[in-house]
This record gives structure tokens, sequence and C-alpha cells, in this order.
């Protein structure tokens, strides 16, 4: 049973070869897949054609009824993205380098869900081609947006949060860019010349290289906190009963973290059985992976025990009335199985057992995404159930429209991946030969210690990066 | 007078580091480490022992960035607002300032990420041709050492890099 | 867009606030509306269709919440007693009520902040606004209203409901709005712009009971009364003072508590501008 990290006798030149080896073409299940996600997406198009000819009406929302899915699945995306963050910007910040193989991957995955995200404020408008009127541009008519709006505040946060993802994944890419460039042929090669920025490895760039990326890991993490914290303040600045609660910033970070963390597990028992990434994917590192989403289940299951347990311990009637609601009236069964699977699934993944069986992690990873999904539902639904006006009470479900395009959302979310896992690296080259090459000086160093001999003798080098 | 562009490829950095402190200690005359460029696949700080210390100017522009975030993304905001001064909402002031803190964060960040990575690409000569003389081995496995010479060194110094067992040397002369 | 605006009006701005706005306000447009003479009967929703181009959706959208009223008469009944003595009713006299709800209007309304296009703000007349030209339709401000009294165009209307020669029928005073925009009621302020321009070119203040609002014109029993707060001798303002109900109070301490007055959810701190005026019931 493996309990390094990684093996670190494998060779540089090893590791350049196996993580190339994805780039080349696709075998029939790449295809396959890629199908798969355009005919998503496909669903997803004709539902919101439909929708943008004849109205919102379409989607079965109502009065009082006047979000659904869409701004649920909305703050979903949005959680997704915050586990590339946590992985790269938070656990480089501490040097933990298990998540050199991972972080790659976990990055696009945080960019692309920002750019799925990014979609559903365009879908639920009512005038979609009026969008523009958001942004803060020089309007001939002068009026601005309304910056005391959350919805305004989510634009530029979300905004930032795209530009600043991207550009660290990209930096972040460009030592691996280069490697690319020099094993390519063709196209390829050309796009990578043209993305590597000329990088040649001297020791000005990894100088400066260094700093960026720290630099940029520490903005990426307050960012990424407030980015959340503002998409949760377009229900904790509302007045609704169930929205207007002061812990939504830190719980709906806590899910974010939560259900990113989880999405990084499906990916990972992915890319690692298609692509045979065994030797840098390994179990440790899965493992690893499982304990931090353990950990955050048990956060986010605290927030919300304290939620119920506030409202329960004040005397707000509506929001009591809510809270009740939530557990036995219509919206019921999914709200248990929100518990279910947020708060009781996780408990798998204390067991090193199951931990280490991948397929028992690839369903829980995705009921717990599905239990995260469901969250986000139950947060908008049945406070417009039952708010405050008693003449507005009342049940309504989603149509196949709102269905359709939550769908194809995954569609599109899986298309952007797929290409970007067939064009780009999803294991960081250079950062896992760091990690190899670290491990092992620590293993001579510790060896040598042990053998009372200094570790620059010959007789204690076992094993030097190219040999 | 023709300048001698040598690399030479080692295998690993013991040997690129001690053929760089043989060059500091002026085993070749008239030049000095300053002039050496190391190549590497991975990033090693510990270079900066032989290397001799060079600093990096990025953290300055990021702070500069963040100021300009600040600065620029309040005003620009707190004019906007101050449009409204016609459609007061909701009771609360024209120039609030939750709005004013969350907004005026993001805007911090995003000039501050953005300044990095200008900073960074204008100090790392991101966008210059590499020179001739890069070898495809630094990106798998091996470190190259690079330096300009005079004639009258250049075979001192494949000299020395032989003596350090460099696996590869190579070199272009530009008279 | 300048710093003259900022530098120059820093304390006006925060001084402000207390008013719900910045305005020296020329009218607060109120209204009174007494539930002991309502019986339900709906006419004053029905002018408002006619008066304000509302669509007319038909039973199956009706049924699935999408209807187009600005005004509403909602039921309520009392509990049933459980010994029986107070059996369950449509009556009014045994425990059926009738709330008219329309726009309250609110001094401190929660839907103007969550715009994000700045499509709804407070008027210097005390009228929350909705610009129908710069909605977008994100629907933010229906569900930060508390009163749910704002309603959004799901399909569009104008093809369906009104084919000629029914379109003949419009107000010509106002739009028609297409599907993707937010409408409410605005306390007929087509009517109130006629009767400011009439009483300014007469070069006078406009008289209470000069114009009244199409709820108001049709409401057989007088239940409605829509007036100026800011004018003392209005007959709204009359009926505020007399039930000691003030604006800008979160709770009102009353001398007399038999006065009925209240407003519905001012504990919110909405401020709005609709008195009640609760039902007499038998004891």
């Amino acid at each position: 049973m493996q309990t390094k990290d990684i093996n670190e006798q494998i060779k540089w030149a090893q590791i350049n070869k196996d993580v190339l080896t994805s780039l080349e073409n696709p075998r029939m299940a790449y295809w396959v897949a890629v199908g798969i996600c355009v005919a998503m997406i496909a669903c997803a198009v004709v539902a919101e054609v439909y929708q943008y000819q004849m109205g919102i009406g379409v989607a079965a929302l109502d009065w009082p009824q006047m979000w659904g899915l869409y701004i649920g699945t909305f703050i979903f995306w949005i959680g997704m993205s915050h586990s590339g963050t946590l992985l790269s910007a938070i656990l480089h910040i501490v040097h933990a380098d298990w998540r050199k193989p991972i972080y790659r991957f976990a990055e696009a995955m945080t960019t692309f869900s920002l750019m799925t995200a990014g979609l559903f404020p365009l879908i639920h408008l009512g005038r979609i081609w009026n969008l523009y009127w958001v942004l803060p541009y020089a309007s001939d008519r002068g009026v601005w947006p309304n910056f005391r709006s959350p919805l305004a505040w989510d634009c530029f946060a979300i905004f930032t949060y795209l530009t600043s993802s991207a550009l660290f994944l990209y930096i972040g890419m460009i030592p691996d860019l280069a490697i690319c460039r020099d094993n390519a042929k063709g196209w390829r090669k050309k796009l990578y010349t043209v993305l590597s920025l000329g990088w040649a490895g001297t020791d000005r760039q990894w100088r400066h290289f260094r700093k960026t990326y720290l630099l940029m890991a520490c903005f990426l993490i307050p960012l990424a906190v407030s980015v959340h914290s503002i998409v949760s303040s377009d229900f904790a600045m509302s007045i609704m009963p169930g929205w207007h609660v002061t812990t939504f910033p830190p719980y709906f970070v806590a899910g974010a973290l939560y259900s990113g963390c989880a999405a990084i597990i499906t990916l990972f028992i992915i890319l690692r059985y298609f692509f045979r990434f065994e030797e840098y994917m390994t179990i440790p590192i899965l493992e690893k992976t499982c304990k931090l989403t353990f950990v955050i289940a048990m956060a986010w299951s605290y927030l919300n025990l304290i939620e119920f347990s506030s409202v329960w311990y004040g005397h707000n009637e509506v929001d009591k009335e809510l809270l009740l609601n939530k557990f036995t009236g219509a919206y019921s069964p999914y709200f248990w199985a929100m518990l279910f699977f947020g708060s009781v699934l996780p408990f798998t993944l204390a067991f090193e057992k199951l931990r280490r069986h991948l397929p028992t992690m690839f369903v829980v990873s995705l009921l717990l995404n599905v239990g995260m999904w469901l969250e986000r539902w139950m947060i908008v639904s049945p406070t417009l159930s039952l708010s405050y006006e008693p003449f507005a009470w009342s049940v309504q479900w989603p149509s196949i429209v709102q269905w359709a395009i939550v769908f194809g959302s995954f569609g599109w979310f899986g298309l952007l991946f797929l290409v970007f896992v067939k064009v780009f690296p999803s294991v960081s080259m250079y950062e896992v030969k760091e990690m190899v090459y670290h491990r092992r000086r620590a293993n001579v160093e510790s060896k040598a210690h042990e053998f009372g001999r200094r570790s620059s003798d010959p007789q204690a080098a076992t094993g030097l990066p190219g040999t | 007078m023709s300048k001698h562009h040598i690399i030479g490829l080692f295998s690993d950095f013991e040997q690129a580091f001690s053929a760089i402190a043989e060059i500091r200690d002026g085993k070749i005359p008239g030049v000095s480490v300053d002039d050496v460029i190391l190549k590497s696949p991975i990033e090693h700080p510990e270079i900066e022992e032989v290397l001799g210390e060079r600093s990096s100017h990025v953290p300055k522009f990021t702070l500069m960035g963040a100021i300009f975030g600040i600065t620029f993304g309040f005003l620009f905001l707190a004019s906007a607002e101050a449009t409204f001064l016609v459609q007061p909402q909701g009771g609360k002031p024209v120039i609030p300032l939750p709005s004013n803190i969350v907004l005026t964060y993001e805007m911090l960040i995003l000039f501050g990420v953005l300044f990095t990575l200008i900073s960074f690409l204008v100090s790392a000569r991101m966008f210059f041709k590499r020179d001739n003389l890069y070898s495809e081995k630094v990106s798998l496995d091996q470190i190259g050492v690079r330096l300009a010479v005079d004639e009258k060194n250049a075979q001192a110094l494949k000299g020395l890099f032989q003596q350090h067992k460099a696996v590869e040397i190579r070199e272009e002369v530009v008279r | 867009m300048s710093f003259k605006n900022i530098l120059g009006d820093w304390a006006h701005y925060r001084r402000g606030r207390e008013e719900g706005g910045f305005h020296n306000y020329e009218h607060k447009w109120g209204m009174a509306v007494d539930l002991n003479k309502c019986i339900g009967c709906n006419a004053c929703s029905i002018a408002c269709y006619a008066e304000n181009n509302l669509a007319v959706v038909g039973p199956e959208r009706f049924a699935k919440h999408q209807a187009m009223h600005w005004m509403r008469i909602e039921r309520y009944w009392d509990e049933p007693d459980l010994e029986g003595e107070i059996p369950a009713s449509q009556y009014q006299e045994q425990g059926a009520s009738f709330l008219p709800m329309m726009c309250q209007n609110c001094m401190s309304a929660t839907c103007e902040p969550v715009c994000p296009v700045a499509a709804t703000y407070h008027t210097p007349d005390g009228l929350n606004a909705q610009v129908y030209n710069r909605c977008i339709g994100s629907r933010y401000c229906s569900n930060n209203c508390p009163y749910r009294l704002r309603y959004f165009n799901f399909w569009s209307y104008y093809e369906s409901s009104w084919p000629a020669p029914l379109h003949m029928q419009l107000n010509p005073d106002l739009t028609v709005r297409d599907k993707g925009v937010m409408e409410k009621c605005t306390f007929c302020v087509q009517r109130i712009r006629v009767a400011k321009d009439k009483a300014k070119m007469e070069d006078r203040k406009v008289i209470d009971g000069e114009f009244n609002t199409a709820c108001q014109q049709t409401c057989p029993t007088g239940a409605i009364v829509f007036g100026d707060l800011m004018n003392p001798e209005s007959q709204v303002s009359k009926m505020w003072a007399t039930h000691q109900v003030e604006l800008g109070k979160t709770e009102q301490t009353k001398q007399n508590p038999q006065m009925r007055g209240y407003r519905v959810f001012e504990d919110l701190n909405t401020d709005p501008k609709v008195l009640y005026l609760e039902r007499v019931r038998e004891v």
C-alpha cells in the first residue's frame, strides 16, 4: 500500500514524457465525451432560445417565486471555482507540496466554472440584450449602474475573479508551455511558442516568476473569500427571512470550498484513469484531498447548525416558521437530501479503506456535489415560497426549460475542460520535478545524517536528477 | 574582438554550482560571476549562494498597483455614485460605505494583480527573442550555465566545464 | 461625474439620510384605506387594469401565479373557533376580511437599492418610481419587497391581450410594457402629473381632491382616500393624524389605542405610505 505522496525516484525526463503523452491525439472515449457535452449544450441552447422568444414565463417562474434554479446554479458554479484557489494559492503559501501534481487541473476547473457561472446572469434576465447596462461604461444617457446593489457588486467581483484566476492559471503554466513548445510540432508548436512568451528558464526569469506567483497567490486568497461573500450578499443584503442572515458569507465560502474539493476528487479520479497518471495523482494525495474535503464538510455542517440554532433561539416568528417549513414543507425531501449528502455522506471520507477505494470516492464526490447543488436551490426557493406576506405563500417547481439549461451548463463546463486537458498539460511538470527533487534531497540528507556522513559525500548520493 | 557565447550543460545542480563557484573565485580572469546566466528546469533559490544576490522589483509594483486600485477605485465609484443625486434609493446615502468598501476592495485586487503581471513580464524580459544557445534539454532535465567570454578565455572556460563533468558544451561565436 | 459633487455636497448627503432621500419634497403622496368600508368587490383592481394598461393574462396563467394585477384584494379568514362557535365563513361579519394591497411607495423602500441598473428610485414626490425603459428584468426588487407588490412581465402580452379593436381601450397616457420588465402600482402617476401641470399653469398649488387615483375613483364605498401627506389640510393627512400614525417611525405610540390605523410591516423599517384602518369587529 503506497504511503508516499510520490515516488521520488522518478526521473525528470520521465515526468515530461508521461505528461506530454496526455496531449497526444485522443482516443475514441474522448470524442464520445465531447459528443455528450455538445449534446447537453444543445439542449440548453434550444431551451434558452425558446425562453428568449417567449419570455421568462416558460421557466415556470412566477409571482412570488421570481428566482429559481438559474440563480441557484449560478451560485453553485461560482462556489465550485473556489477549490482551485484553495489548492493553488492557499496550499502554496503553506508549502504543502502534495498539491503539486493536482493543482493545474484544479485551477483550470476554477476558470471554467467561472466561465460557466457567468452565463447564468445572462440567462435569468428578463431583457438579456440590455445586460451591458450593469457595466460602468460611458453612457450617453448619463446613467450608471446602481453601485448600491449586490448584483452590481457581483459584476465587479466576478470579473475580477475571472481575470485573476485566468491570469494565475496562465502565468503558472508558462514554464510548462515552454516544455510543450520544445516537444511539439505543427500548429501546437506555433501555439505554445506564442503562449510561452519566450520562456528560457534563466535564473532571472525564475526569480521574478517565483515572486510573481507568490504575490498573485496572496491576492487570490482574499479575493476568493470576498467574491463568494459578495455573491452571498445577493441574499444577505436583502430583507427576506432565511436570506437576511449574517452567517451567509462564511457559510457560502465554506460551501464553495466544499463543492470545489468534491469536484477535485471527481476530476482527479477521471484524469488518473484516462491519462494513466497513477505515478503522479497517487492514492496518498487523493487521501489528503479527501481528508481536506471532510474537514470542510464538517465546517459547513457546523455553519448550518449555527444557522438553525440561532433561528430557533431567537423569537422571530417569520424566520422560525420558515425554518420549520424547510424541514417539513413542500421542499423538505430536497432539504433532507441536502442534509444527508452534505453532512452524513462525508463521513465516508473519514475511513481509510473507503478513501482508498476509487469507485466509492468517485460516487461519493458526485453525490457531495449533488448535495451542494441542492443546498443552493434550498436557499432560493423555500424563502420565496414562504416570506412575510401570507397571501404570497406558494410552492412552485421549475419547468423543463430550467432543468434543460442547468443540465446544459454541465455540458459547457465539461466541454471547456475536455478541450483544456488535450491542449494544455493537466499536470504541472516543473512543479512535480521540484517536488521530486526536494524530496530526494531530503531523503539523501536524512540518510546521510543516519549514517553520519555529509550529504555531499558521493557514497551517500542515491540518484540525482537526470541519472 | 569576437565574443564567444558558451553554454555548458550539466546533469545536476551540484556540478553546475561548483563550476559557478570556481568562476566566482576568479578562475577565469576578467569574467565576473554577474555575467553568468543559469538555465534550469525548476527554480532553485539556493543558486543565490553562488551566483550572488539578485533582487526582484516585482513586489514594489504590486504595492503600486494596490494603492492605485484603492484610490482610483474609490474615486471612480464615488464620482459615479455622486451623479445619482436625483435618484436616492431606499433611504441609503448617495455614497454608501458598505458598497464602496466592497467595490474598492475588488479594485485593489484587480489592479494589484494586473500591475504584478505587467511588472513580471517586463522584469523577466519575457517578450524578447530567445537566444540561439537555448537547448531543449534545459526544459527536460539538465542545467545550463551560460557565459559570454572573449576569445582568449573561451578555451579556459570550456576546460572548466569539462572538469565539472559537463554533459555537453555548445559554443557560438559572434564577431 | 465630477469631483465637485463629491466635495461640495458631502454634508448634504450625510444629513439627508434621515428623510428617506435627499429631496426637498414637494409632495408626499399617500393613502388611507378603510377596511371597515371595503366589501371586497374588486372594482378597484379592475379600474387599475383599465387605467394602467394591465394585461389580462387568462385563467391558466393566473392559476400559475403569473397575473399582472397591481392592486390585489387579499382575503383572510379568522381561524375558526375550536368550540364551533365561530364557524369558518366567507362573510366579513363572521371572520373574513379583505385587504387591498397596492405598492406602498415606502419612504425607505427595500426594492430601490437592489436594482443593478437603477431602474427604481425615489422621486421628489415621495413616490417609488419604476423606470420601464431601464429595467433589465433581474427581479431582485420584487424578491426584496416584503409585501410582494411588484409584478413581472413573464410573457409578452400586447399581442394576445388586446386584439383589435380592444387596443383602442388602452390609456394613451402610459406605455404598454413588453416582456422582461418589472411593474407595479404608481399611485396613478400619470394623473398626478396632469394635475400638477394644470396647477402650475394656473400658478397655484394642487388642491386636495382635485384628482384621484383610479382605484379611489371606482371604489363604491369610498374606502380608499388618496392625497398629499405634506398638506396638513388634505383628507388623507387628517386621517393619519386622527389615527396617530406618523411617517418615519417603526412603531407608533398611540395615546388612544382605539384608533385603528396601522401600517403593514412597518417594523421592517420600510416606512410605507399607506394607512390601513382595521376592520371593526363584533366583540
